[in-house]
């Protein structure tokens, strides 16, 4: 199995892994990353959500093997501003799409600090909550930093 | 001294009588309004965890040696296995065992479905397991397929006798009323769509089997599973401390657990069986379609003197007939009611309870009815459920009902149509509907609570109950802070495992909080008057005299001021136990929740684009324990509400049976730029007759009344009369067009008259 | 299966190219498309946007908020998939996605995949095609390629140049493919003649994050305006004028689309202004 070499959370991990193997179950079942859920498993609902380079990928639907950049998941953003933002909010029912959302929410605030009700709904429309948090997602994005 | 009584006992709308052990007298209830912890805002207690992606699901459960199971299911609607050969299968690599047909629950030699699980294989991987289905060579018998639900009703092919009502006689006053309206509503099947899928894990221990799974109901799952095994139910311990979603699919084992069971028995090993997404919407169970002949008869003034509904559930190959008729048979005080309800048993996925199953579709019929009589009679809608509001449940008092008051708090959003209207251009319409919601939601015994009070003076409640996402747990530690007297924070609450606390009952049919708070809240009381005594005896003064108020043991004359943990502090390693049951419902009444939603909505007539813009919601369902959890229900309800309304519909290949939505593209649920703003009120108001605590369920009362205040709303801006979910581009196209002819015939007709 | 990573345009030498995965993957993964070899071509694909000219490799999240694009361009990739899908998704392999008729995804045996039949026909069809629906009723759902066609964009291969209708055929009897690169043709970037006006508009059964039930790109160029319709046939679907859709033949279930296509139609010549 080829080898691979990844960056997760701002360290390197090598696994040799099959080439088909997607990022997703790369982390989960070899890395022990569970935080990022798989939910659809075919890049539909986005409980899968990673950033690579800061930018929210569909971790199930990536290719291991084919990732440049670094990757973070939501271990690696569980100090982040937003986490106590959702618990606050009450953003949080089943929590199984929560950790995507998060990821999903880090990257937009790190791009527009003070993001509009118009910016949330357009950057968090992949990230699927079928208990149906979203009043309280927007409010909690809303009101990240406190 | 334990009593032993005959009570009732209902879960989804389905009754039975069961026998209940009562123990000490019931507690008084609170007073009404917010108290020191209950009825205020608290954030979830485990909410850091699932934020953070710490909780840990049944699919995250990897235990050493796991080995994971593919399921073969059935490429016909309706076939026989005739013959089946798992040999090459199991020569496969990293394959480790293989069941067939009738090798445990749920794999079934005649399918009955396209989907339906015949064999399983376990294997090192999951890609294995997969791989091998493929190798598994079967002979099929292909059987007749019926996928009409219309046509088995003629043919007879039911799941049970059909179930009719009749109060008054219907004919008659049907016959005698001054404006009859008839109308057939259609809804589709919806799939519940957990974000986590129906799993489990599998592992026996020495003669105990060990299941992880993602369940509503970890009691019911043991109980099924010792049955069927032929073990005792202290033999399997089933956890489940976070799952992803139940929505009502979830309140039973499934084929997953008994196919993972046996495998982990064959093995030796650890098993886990996940469905995928594809299968979870093919197998793990849908809201079935219905339809619905609805006939409504009125006199001028809109009392409402017949109502008659034959209805149809499509149920699929297995499944329950849920009560579509329950809105038109409760909903409106009306002495002429007549109905009948079929189930039709077709070869498709079987149906499972979701979210309020039944009164959904049958409150989209009626209240879809109630206005297009209302049009007719050019009367308000709102004024026109006034009129017909029911003071008792056919003869049998209400424990509760604050119906009016739902109202009263809706006539704001409802006097804001005027102004909606006029926001109405040429293409864009503009308008507002509502809908009336009633549903069961009353809770039930039995359920058990136990309490621990340990030295550092932390209490620790232990249930076996489980926390599906609405914030059971939050809410529990709530009701047993409460009643101690100690703040929220000392207070945490341990469930989801059969094996760690006494029998709580399943989280569905809006039932955990009023069927488990009270326990919670009982035992919180024997443990408090544990504290007391023992307080009494250390500081030599009367019980009466002591109190606990948060965290602190005082007298009534302020002289004792003593910290909970210096009390019983010295105690070092004793703990103070209390044990709760949940009481039985009042006798003789109907125990019900109660609501309306307003709903505004724009309509592009020439597009047939449907935005909803604002709901507004008004509930009654007893006394509200945790408001911030409870916003987050009537959210979710009307989110998932706007999904079944307007974008999701699974559809079937008409030839084959199988389910062409079955992946996330194609069966489209709400995302968050759907969202309208929502505005959530509460009557809040404790029912005086119900348990120790006077609350009622929330889980399903908000899903029930949107799609027909949203198809309300639309006829509202624009004179269409929509009779099917989901309210399509193509069904709002047709119903706009009938809009228009109407209209023309009816200004010919105008013309001709003068 | 090998993933390999292309690291000069002379060095490709088959295999089945991938971008940025959003559709290969999934489509590997269901057996629909089977490679012995990946080949990574993000280091020899152009990325990015120089005037009037797109580099192939140029995410669509990176199109929805260049200024340098037309708006039809810049609105088709804001309302494209969802926002991870548009991080993800390149516009070359936009241009290459497959349709989302359910029967081909679910691999029923239909003529797409080689088959004597059209499932979509006679079956399950609301979201399919009216357009040239004869003997595959798919609907093609690129909201991208419809702007496109409206922009009258042209493509550079490894091979050829073309304007982008050249790059879509319409399946028959001898041929199922809907594109015509050849094996181991690349899309390499496009260039934009200047329009005056541009707009796309859009029909959903939600606000964000579907597939074009219908959409219609509409531009400007002199007296002239061209439309591109996606969801409506096979292939995206130029329009030379609105009276075209005049032309549609709908199946009983689609009959809708058109209804919708004559409003959005009517509305991108309001908002381009008039010819």
């Amino acid at each position: 199995m080829p080898e691979l070499e990844l960056t997760v959370n701002g360290e390197i991990h090598s696994v040799d892994a099959p080439t088909g193997i997607s990022l997703a179950e790369l982390l989960r079942e070899e890395l022990g990353f569970t935080g990022t859920k798989i939910a659809c498993n075919e890049g539909h609902c986005g409980a899968c959500t990673v950033q690579v380079d800061g930018v929210p990928t569909l971790s199930c639907i990536t290719l291991a093997h084919s990732v440049r950049g670094a990757v973070t998941t939501i271990e690696g953003l569980r100090d982040h501003p937003l986490v106590d933002a959702f618990v606050r909010a009450d953003a949080v029912q089943c929590g199984f799409c929560t950790p995507g959302q998060v990821v999903s929410a880090a990257a937009l605030v790190a791009a527009s600090p003070e993001p509009t009700v118009e910016e949330i709904r357009h950057h968090m429309a992949g990230n699927i909550c079928r208990c149906g948090t979203y009043p309280r997602i927007e409010e909690a994005i809303l009101n990240w930093r406190g | 001294m334990a009593r032993l009584i005959r009570t009732e006992k209902e879960v989804e709308g389905r009754f039975e009588e069961v026998w209940l052990v009562v123990e000490e007298d019931p507690l008084q209830q609170w007073p009404e309004g917010p108290l020191s912890v209950v009825g205020r805002p608290a954030v979830r207690q485990d909410g850091p965890q699932r934020v953070r992606g710490e909780a840990r699901f049944t699919a995250d459960v990897q235990l050493p040696g796991m080995l994971h199971t593919a399921i073969l299911r059935s490429p016909h609607a309706h076939a026989r296995v005739k013959r089946i050969d798992l040999s090459p299968a199991l020569a496969l690599p990293g394959v480790r065992a293989a069941l067939g047909p009738g090798e445990a629950q749920g794999l079934a030699d005649e399918a009955g479905f396209a989907g339906e699980p015949v064999a399983a294989v376990a294997a090192e991987t999951y890609g294995q397991a997969r791989a091998a289905l493929r190798a598994i060579d079967v002979e099929w018998e292909v059987l007749e397929v019926v996928l009409d639900p219309q046509e088995a009703v003629e043919r007879g092919l039911l799941t049970g006798e059909p179930t009719r009502y009749e109060r008054g006689d219907f004919e008659r006053a049907l016959a005698e009323a001054e404006v009859v309206v008839e109308s057939t509503y259609r809804t589709s099947v919806v799939l519940h769509n957990s974000l986590e899928t129906h799993q489990a894990v599998c592992q026996w221990i020495g003669d105990t089997l060990e299941v992880h799974i993602s369940t509503q109901y970890i009691w019911g799952v043991r109980d099924a599973l010792a049955e069927k095994l032929g073990i005792p139910g202290d033999k399997v311990r089933v956890v489940c401390e976070y799952m992803g979603g139940g929505f009502g699919a979830k309140n039973d084992p499934g084929e997953y657990t008994f196919v993972a069971a046996e495998l982990a028995k064959r093995t030796g090993r650890p098993v886990r069986c996940a469905l995928t997404r594809r299968e979870e919407n093919v197998g793990a169970g849908n809201r079935n379609a219905t339809i619905q002949k609805l006939t409504v008869g009125a006199r001028s003034d809109g009392t409402l003197v017949a109502l008659g509904g034959e209805f149809v559930n499509a149920i699929g190959w297995s499944g329950w007939s849920a009560p579509t008729d329950g809105p038109m048979q409760t909903l409106y005080a009306c002495d002429n009611v007549r109905t009948v309800r079929y189930g039709a048993k077709i070869n498709t996925p079987p149906m499972k309870a979701f979210r309020a199953p039944g009164y959904v579709e049958g409150t989209f019929g009626l209240e879809c009815l109630l206005d297009e009589l209302a049009a007719k009679l050019e009367l308000d809608p709102l004024e026109l459920r006034r009129r017909n509001h029911a003071d008792s449940n056919d003869g049998k008092p209400y424990s509760s009902k604050n119906l009016l008051a739902c109202y009263e708090l809706a006539q704001k959003h409802w006097d804001r149509r005027a102004d909606v209207r006029a926001r109405s251009g040429t293409t864009w319409k503009h308008g507002v509907g509502m809908a009336s919601q009633i549903w069961f939601g009353g809770g039930g015994p039995p359920s058990y609570a136990w309490t621990r009070v340990t030295s550092d003076g932390r209490v620790t409640v232990v249930t076996a109950m489980q926390d599906i996402g609405t914030g059971t747990r939050t809410a529990m530690a709530q009701i047993a802070a409460e009643e101690l007297g100690v703040p929220l924070e000392r207070v945490q609450v341990v469930l989801g495992d059969t094996a760690r606390g006494p029998y709580a009952t399943l989280s569905a049919g809006s039932s955990t909080t009023p069927s488990i708070g009270p326990a919670v809240r009982a035992a919180a009381a024997d443990v408090k008057r544990q504290l007391i005594e023992i307080a009494a005896q250390r500081h030599h003064l009367e019980e009466r005299v002591l109190d606990i108020r948060d965290g602190i043991v005082v007298s009534a004359d302020g002289n004792l001021s003593q910290p909970l943990e210096e009390l019983v502090g010295l105690l070092e390693d004793a703990q103070i136990l209390g044990k709760g049951g949940r009481g039985p419902n009042p006798t003789g009444m109907s125990v019900l929740t109660f609501g309306i939603q307003v709903v505004e909505v724009a309509v592009d007539v020439e597009t047939g684009e449907v935005r909803v813009e604002r709901v507004a919601a008004a509930h009654d369902v007893g006394r509200i324990v945790n408001p911030l959890g409870a916003r987050s229900q009537v959210e979710g309800g009307i989110v998932q509400g706007i999904g079944h309304t307007l974008s999701e519909q699974r559809l079937l290949d008409p030839e084959t049976g199988r389910v062409l939505t079955s992946t996330l593209d194609a069966y489209r649920m709400p995302t968050i730029a759907d969202l309208p703003e929502i505005v959530c009120e509460f009557v809040d108001r404790p029912d005086e007759h119900l348990t120790n605590l006077g609350a009622k369920g929330l889980g399903e009362p908000p899903i029930v009344p949107t799609a027909a205040a949203i198809a309300n709303a639309i006829r509202d801006a624009t004179g269409a009369d929509v009779h099917e979910l989901p309210i399509s581009r193509e069904e709002l196209l047709r119903a706009l067009r009938e809009a228009q002819e109407r209209a023309r015939e009816g200004a010919k007709e105008h013309v001709g008259a003068r | 299966m090998e993933l390999v990573r292309a690291d000069s345009l002379q060095s490709l030498d088959g295999g089945v190219f991938i971008h940025g995965g959003t559709e290969v993957v999934p489509l590997l993964r269901d057996g629909i498309l089977e490679a012995e070899t990946l080949v990574d071509v993000r280091d020899v694909v152009p990325r990015g946007v120089d005037g009037n000219r797109i580099g192939a490799g140029t995410t669509l999240a990176e199109l929805e908020v260049d200024p340098q694009i037309p708006e039809a361009l810049r609105e088709a990739c804001r309302l494209a998939a969802s926002p991870q899908l548009r991080n993800m998704g390149s516009i070359g392999g936009n241009l290459l996605q497959a349709t989302r008729c359910w029967y081909w995804r679910l691999k029923y045996p239909c003529r797409l995949h080689g088959g004597d039949r059209c499932h979509a026909r006679e079956g399950e069809h609301r979201e399919h095609a009216v357009f040239a629906n004869d003997f595959c009723a798919s609907a093609h759902p690129s909201d991208v390629a419809a702007a496109l066609l409206a922009l009258g964009a042209r493509l550079r291969t490894t091979q050829r140049e073309l304007p982008l209708q050249d790059l879509y055929r319409l399946p028959d009897e001898g041929n199922r493919d809907v594109v015509t690169l050849a094996p181991g043709e690349l899309i390499l970037d496009l260039e934009l003649p200047p329009v005056q006006a541009s707009v796309y508009l859009k029909a959903m059964d939600r606000k964000r994050w579907s597939f074009p039930q219908v959409g219609v790109a509409a531009a400007r160029t002199d007296g002239e305006i061209r439309f591109g319709l996606a969801g409506v046939a096979p292939i995206p679907w130029l329009l030379t004028a609105p009276e075209a859709l005049d032309a549609a033949t709908p199946l009983p279930r689609t009959a809708w689309k058109v209804e919708v296509a004559r409003a959005l139609v009517r509305r991108a010549v309001a908002a381009v202004g008039a010819a």
